[in-house]
């Protein structure tokens, strides 16, 4: 048996694939996540109300996703509801974190994959080209930037945010801090789109030279936003079963339920199952879970992937194209929020702290998030962290399988296999630092 | 590749055991892409070795794993400087939460797992196993910070304490009793966020972050560092400083304000510079921290 070990970047964190083959057969797929920190260790004793500074530092790209779910988590413990105010705020925090994660998955994560470069600061470009309208990284950069522009706007710090309080937020987001955050919006929307376009036509030439979009099976989806207008802020988690169905829904606090989680003994990152099926989870998901995102530019966007594709869809390097769709649909949704006025009055209920078990939903940029905590003598008694790209781990393995059978054969290997390793696994856009903590 | 050698400058990040919120923090900044040539930084390029003749060398995340420990030491084998970047690379970060007995055997009993890097008992800073020419302390280090270090001849100013870039004004009228938990209450505008209860660390930690959270409403939680006038000497010396600062502007009980100092969201940040120098080691100099 041989093992074919591929390094991995352009992810978040550190992972490695393991095609295991003999005699030209592929065995196995390991996706291997092979980092540790154990936050689920060492927040054992910690005030439970410092948790929500604590957990974004579980990942620096999610971070907000962090945060809100675990206010959100005490807020459950507590029996508190949050002002309407506050979760519109935790909203545009939420879409500031997909707009920032959505560019950079597409533009520097995946885009070098279209290119054929090796990152998209060293694309080929002419000196024309750029004098025009900046080079494609900048411009990449800057339509990241309006993402976590609008952290800093609603979360006060632009990577760790603080504003999410047990009972609201801190404070609400003035006219004044508003409009220009608008302006910024209204002034990148057009080169998101752009790059998108651009990003759209490099994937179909990309598919006509290797032949497809992804030949793996349909598997079952996992989102939490609703089939209209989603919100990322979310309540209750949805599944889809391959035909399009819809199989169950279910709150936080009934995970276990549905969800298996599995340890793996090659990887410190675990995988989930659905009633023992592989599911995906992130931007197909919600997409083959949506029927329409209600601003005007993305529900373009979105009927032409579905006259294309269908509904639901399911080659993976479509995740990729819903990311863009997403893309524009967070700016748009932002730019129509801070139109409203998001400062009428305190965003905050006050709270009285218990003992118990507090569950905290929301759905992350690579799919629904869950922290649950177990607070005795208001300390953490127990945490565990739900994570979105534990969910996807068992579909990426499958994917890695098929790519691995496409391109060995019992005489060769094709070279393209470290190319095909490398997309499959990007269209995922795992969190290594998430899954693993 | 057109741009393949561009004569710009070169640098390189090396990521560790860390969230990638540096990295972030750099992508944030768009202004180096056209003054410098990045070779090496995993998160975005695909190429797995630091090349030669890279001028600076930014390490972000602590040292977590043997693999870390050889990724680290490969690294810095051909490069001019090197930078240890936020609060991970400069003591351990957020995971030094986990320095105690009962967690260090849960990351010990994993070291038996096949093909997995093997755990180390601790997470240990960047200067514990290579030199660091410069530190940059944050969490994360703001885009400016990052431009800054990058272009040490650019004349970054910034204030002492993040105080002179906050911009609230301290009264001497009123004098909370209790701390305010970083939950509760609303913060007033422009008032200092100690007047109102809150265990604002600013008054001491460095400048240079232009006061984010404490514009924000939210207080310091020190993620800077020391200024330099505590920072080549234990961390109880500033814990000490914080309190008198305290003591003067309040009517808060010694013992509350000292055993909230020691809660895991301050420690985390309050003992990262003297107290990480390691055993044998000096302090990190001042003249080294930006």
């Amino acid at each position: 048996m041989t093992r074919l070990t591929f390094p991995l970047s352009r992810i978040e964190g550190h992972a490695r694939v393991v095609i295991e083959v003999d005699a030209g057969n592929v065995l196995a797929s390991q996706f291997q996540a092979v980092e540790l920190r154990g936050f689920r260790h060492f927040v054992q004793g910690t005030p439970a109300e410092q948790m929500p500074v604590i957990v974004p530092r579980i990942c620096g790209v999610c971070s907000t996703a962090h945060h809100v779910a675990s206010v959100k988590a005490l807020e459950h413990l507590y029996g508190v509801t949050p002002p309407r105010l506050a979760c519109d705020i935790r909203e545009v925090l939420l879409l500031g974190q997909l707009i920032q994660n959505q560019a950079t998955s597409l533009f520097i994560f995946t885009m070098p994959d279209r290119a054929n470069v090796e990152s998209v600061f060293h694309m080929d470009e002419s000196e024309a080209s750029k004098k025009q309208q900046l080079s494609i990284a900048q411009r990449a950069l800057k339509v990241r930037k309006t993402g976590t522009d609008l952290i800093s706007l609603a979360g006060g710090q632009f990577i760790h945010p603080v504003k999410a309080h047990i009972g609201g937020v801190s404070g609400g987001i003035t006219r004044e801090a508003a409009d220009p955050m608008i302006m910024e919006l209204e002034a990148m929307l057009p080169v998101a789109c752009q790059l998108f376009d651009d990003y759209w036509a490099m994937s179909m030439a990309m598919v006509e030279r290797i032949g497809s979009w992804g030949d793996d099976e349909p598997t079952y989806y996992l989102a939490s936003t609703q089939a209209n207008k989603p919100r990322f802020n979310s309540r209750e988690l949805r599944v889809m079963g391959p035909d399009g169905e819809e199989r169950a829904s279910f709150a936080p606090s009934e995970f276990d339920t549905y969800l298996e989680f599995h340890e793996t003994e090659y990887s410190y990152a675990g995988s989930t199952t659905y009633q023992g099926q592989i599911m995906r989870a992130n931007s197909l998901a919600r997409i083959n879970l949506t029927e329409n995102l209600g601003t005007p530019r993305a529900d373009k966007y979105l009927k032409r992937f579905t006259s294309s594709f269908g509904k639901p869809a399911h080659p993976i390097m479509l995740f990729d194209l819903c990311r863009g769709i997403e893309l524009v649909y967070a700016m748009e949704r932002c730019m129509e929020m801070l139109s409203e006025d998001l400062n009428y009055m305190d965003p905050k209920v006050g709270y009285i702290p218990r003992d118990g078990i507090g569950y905290g939903l929301v759905e992350a940029p690579r799919g629904p998030l869950i922290h649950r905590y177990v607070v005795e003598n208001g300390l953490i008694a127990d945490a565990q962290f739900i994570i979105p790209t534990v969910h996807n781990m068992r579909a990426i393995e499958r994917a890695l399988n098929v790519a691995g059978k496409r391109y060995i054969s019992p005489t060769a290997i094709n070279t393209e296999l470290e190319n095909a390793v490398g997309r499959v696994v990007r269209a995922f856009d795992p969190c290594i630092a998430c899954a693993t903590q | 590749m057109s741009a393949a050698d561009t004569g710009l400058p070169k640098f390189a990040i090396l990521q560790l055991s860390g969230c990638a919120g540096c990295e972030v923090s750099l992508l944030n900044a768009s202004e180096w892409v056209e003054k410098f040539r990045l070779v090496y930084m995993p998160l975005v390029i695909s190429t797995h070795h630091v090349p030669h003749e890279v001028e600076m060398l930014l390490v972000s995340g602590g040292v977590r794993n043997n693999e870390d420990v050889y990724n680290l030491k490969q690294a810095v084998k051909h490069v001019k400087k090197v930078i240890a970047v936020g609060t991970c690379a400069i003591s351990g970060g957020v995971t030094n939460l986990g320095d105690r007995d009962e967690v260090r055997e849960v990351f010990l009993s994993q070291s038996g797992r096949l093909h997995l890097p093997q755990m180390l008992s601790k997470t240990h800073p960047v200067d514990s196993f290579v030199d660091v020419d410069l530190y940059l302390p944050g969490c994360p280090p703001t885009p400016e910070l990052f431009m800054a270090a990058l272009q040490p001849d650019q004349g970054f100013k910034a204030s002492g304490i993040v105080c002179g870039e906050c911009g609230r004004r301290k009264l001497t009228d009123m004098r909370p009793k209790h701390l305010t938990g970083f939950q509760s209450g609303k913060a007033q505008p422009d008032i200092c966020l100690i007047n109102q209860g809150y265990l604002c660390v600013g008054t001491s930690t460095r400048g240079g972050c232009r006061a984010i959270c404490t514009r924000a409403g939210h207080p310091c939680v020190g993620c800077r560092g020391p200024s330099n006038s505590f920072i080549e000497k234990e961390s109880s010396v500033w814990l000490e400083n914080i309190q008198r600062v305290f003591e003067r502007m309040t009517d808060i009980p010694a013992g509350e304000v000292n055993e909230a100092l020691r809660s895991p969201q301050l420690s985390m940040f309050l003992f990262q510079f003297s107290d990480y120098a390691g055993g044998t080691h000096h302090p990190r100099s001042k003249d080294k921290v930006l």
